[in-house]
C-alpha cells in the first residue's frame, strides 16, 4: 500500500511522517516516533493500555487509524512530565505504588490527568468511573485509587504554593 | 493482529461524503469513532477497498450537536459522542432512558471515541463471529462470514448474531426517528423500521447512505425511564442482555403510556408490543408487572451466541423488565 504524507501534532512537537493509510496511531507512535511509552495491549479497543490524549480527551490509539487524527493535539505519557520534572500524577504513582509490572500504568496515567484536568477534586466514585476503562491485572486497583488521591493532594498543594509565591 | 489494505478519504462535506459512497457502493466502509469497526477490521470481518472517515464533518456543528426545542422536539447530530450524550444536562432530566442507556456503553474511552450514529449502526455480534481470521478459518467460517454453516443453529440457514447495542432500545421507547441522507437528499424513519431482525442483514440503510441524526419527539420529554443491563464486568463489556422502559405516569400513579424495549437478545433490538397496551391506564401491581415480565421474555430469543447461557439471559431480561417497570412506577411517585 503506497504511503501518505501526514502531520501530526505530539507533545507539542509537529511531525510530517509518511504512512501507510492503514496505520494505527498506536503503531506511528510507538515505531515511527519512539514514543514506546503507550503500550499495546488487547489491540481491540478493551483494556486502555494505549491511552493518549486527543485535544485533551483520553481515546484509545490501538483503534485511532494515524491519518485521522492530524488535526489534534496529542500527548502521549511522555508529554506529561520531564525526568526532572515528572507531573504530579506520575511521582505520586510511584510514590502511593501505583505501578506493579507497569504494563497498564500510562493508560492510567494518561485516564487520570485527563480526569483531574476537568475535575480537579473528585469523589472516589468519579475516580472509579473515569478510570473504569484501564485494566490493572496487579495491583488490584487500591494502590492505583491511593495514587490517584495522592495526585490530587499534590497538585492542590502545587496550586495553593503558586498562588502564594 | 494486522490492519487491511484500503485506501482513506476524509471527506470535509456532507455531499463529498455521499458522493464518494455514491461511486464505490459496496466497496466503501464509514469509519466513525472506530470502536466497532477498527478491530473489526483487524479480525478481517470487513474489506472495504474504501474507508470513508467521516469524523472531519463533525466540525459541522448540524452533525454533531445537541439540540433541544419544544416545538420540533431533540435532534442529535450522528458524529455527536457517547460521552456528548450521557453527560448532556439536558439529555438527563428529559430523556433519563437515553442517558442511562448511553452511560453503560463500554468504558469512558471508548465513549470518548464513539458515536451515537456509530451505536446505531453496530454490527451484529457472535462469539463465531467476533475472533480473529485465523480461529474463524480453523472452523471453517460461519453463515456470516466465510462458511456454509451456522454453529449456533447448525442445519438453519439464518443469522442469529446479536444485536449489542445499548442506545438502541433506549431510543425504541422514546419513538425516536433517523434522520438518512443519501443521493436523493435527507430522508426520515421510524428507528424501529431500521432493524430488519436478520444477523447477516441487521439494517436498512443503503450502501450510498449514512446515518446524519437522531430524532425524539418532543412529546416523549420527562418521561420516567431507566435501563438495565447484563454483562460479565460492569464496564466496557457489550451486553448480554438489556431492558430498557419509558414511562409516562400521571398524578395519581397511573401509566397513562409506556414503552419496554429489549436488546441483545435478538439480531435487532425490539420493543415489546404488548407492553404498550397493557399497561396504558393501569396501576402498579405486582400480577401485570408479572405479566408484562412473561411476555418481554417470549419476545427475547437468546441463543449461543455469547459466553454466557440463553437460558440465564432470557431470564435476566424478566428480572430487568420487572425492576425497571417497578423502577419507572416508584420515581414517578417521588415526582
Amino acid at each position: 500500500m503506497s504511503k501518505q504524507l501526514i502531520k501530526l501534532r505530539v507533545n507539542g512537537e509537529q511531525y510530517e511522517l509518511a504512512v501507510p493509510p492503514n496505520k494505527l496511531l498506536l503503531d506511528v507512535l510507538r515505531e515511527d516516533l519512539g514514543l514506546t511509552g503507550t503500550k499495546r495491549g488487547c489491540d481491540d479497543s478493551s483494556c486502555g493500555a494505549c491511552s493518549v490524549l486527543v485535544d485533551g480527551v483520553p481515546m484509545l490509539a490501538c483503534v485511532a487509524l494515524a491519518a485521522s487524527y492530524q488535526d489534534c493535539e496529542l500527548t502521549t505519557v511522555e508529554g506529561l512530565g520531564t525526568l526532572d520534572a515528572l507531573h504530579p500524577v506520575q511521582s505520586s504513582w510511584g510514590d502511593a505504588g501505583g505501578a506493579q509490572c507497569g504494563f497498564c500504568t500510562s493508560g492510567f496515567l494518561i485516564s487520570t490527568k485527563a480526569l483531574l484536568d476537568r475535575n480537579p477534586h473528585p469523589s472516589l466514585d468519579e475516580i472509579r468511573e473515569a478510570l473504569s476503562a484501564n485494566l490493572c491485572r496487579c495491583t488490584g486497583y487500591m494502590q492505583i485509587y491511593e495514587s490517584v488521591k495522592l495526585a490530587i493532594e499534590r497538585a492542590a498543594a502545587a496550586k495553593a504554593a503558586g498562588a502564594g509565591s | 493482529m494486522t490492519m487491511p489494505a484500503f485506501r482513506l478519504e476524509r471527506p470535509r462535506s456532507l455531499a463529498d461524503a455521499v458522493s464518494i459512497l455514491a461511486t464505490h457502493g459496496p466497496d466503501a466502509m464509514i469509519l466513525a469513532g472506530g470502536t466497532d469497526v477498527v478491530p473489526n477490521l483487524q479480525m478481517k470481518l470487513f474489506s472495504p477497498r474504501v474507508l470513508v472517515d467521516i469524523k472531519p464533518l463533525a466540525k459541522n456543528a448540524q452533525l454533531a450537536s445537541i439540540d433541544w426545542s419544544p416545538a420540533n422536539g431533540l435532534r442529535i447530530g450522528a458524529l455527536a459522542t457517547l460521552t456528548s450524550i450521557c453527560e448532556s444536562p439536558l439529555i438527563r432530566e428529559k430523556f433519563p432512558v437515553l442517558a442511562a442507556a448511553v452511560a453503560t456503553i463500554a468504558g469512558p474511552l471508548q465513549r470518548n471515541m464513539g458515536t451515537v450514529g456509530g451505536n446505531l449502526c453496530l454490527e451484529t455480534r457472535c462469539q463465531w463471529y467476533n475472533q480473529s481470521d485465523f480461529w474463524r478459518k480453523s472452523l471453517g467460517g460461519c453463515l456470516k462470514k466465510d462458511g456454509p454453516i451456522c454453529h449456533v443453529a447448525p442445519g438453519g440457514k439464518f443469522c442469529w448474531a446479536a444485536w449489542s447495542g445499548d442506545s438502541a432500545p433506549a431510543l425504541l421507547t422514546l419513538d425516536a426517528e433517523i434522520e438518512i441522507t443519501g443521493p436523493q437528499g435527507a430522508r426520515r424513519l421510524p428507528l424501529a423500521q431500521f432493524y430488519k431482525n436478520d444477523g447477516m442483514d441487521r439494517i436498512a440503510l443503503g450502501r450510498d447512505e449514512l446515518l446524519t441524526a437522531v430524532h425524539v419527539p418532543a412529546r416523549m420529554a420527562g418521561r420516567r425511564g431507566n435501563y438495565h443491563k447484563l454483562r460479565v464486568r460492569n464496564s466496557i463489556d457489550y451486553p448480554l442482555a438489556g431492558v430498557a422502559v419509558s414511562m409516562h405516569v400521571d398524578s395519581r400513579g397511573i401509566c397513562r403510556d409506556a414503552r419496554l424495549a429489549l436488546t441483545a437478545v435478538n439480531p435487532a433490538p425490539l420493543l415489546v408490543k404488548e407492553a404498550c397496551e397493557w399497561l396504558a391506564g393501569q396501576p402498579a401491581s405486582p400480577e401485570l408487572i408479572d405479566r408484562v415480565a412473561q411476555q418481554a421474555i417470549r419476545t427475547a430469543k437468546p441463543l449461543t451466541t455469547s459466553g454466557s447461557t440463553p437460558v440465564y439471559r432470557r431470564d435476566m431480561v424478566r428480572v430487568f423488565t420487572r425492576r425497571a417497570l417497578e423502577e419507572s412506577w416508584r420515581s414517578a411517585d417521588g415526582k
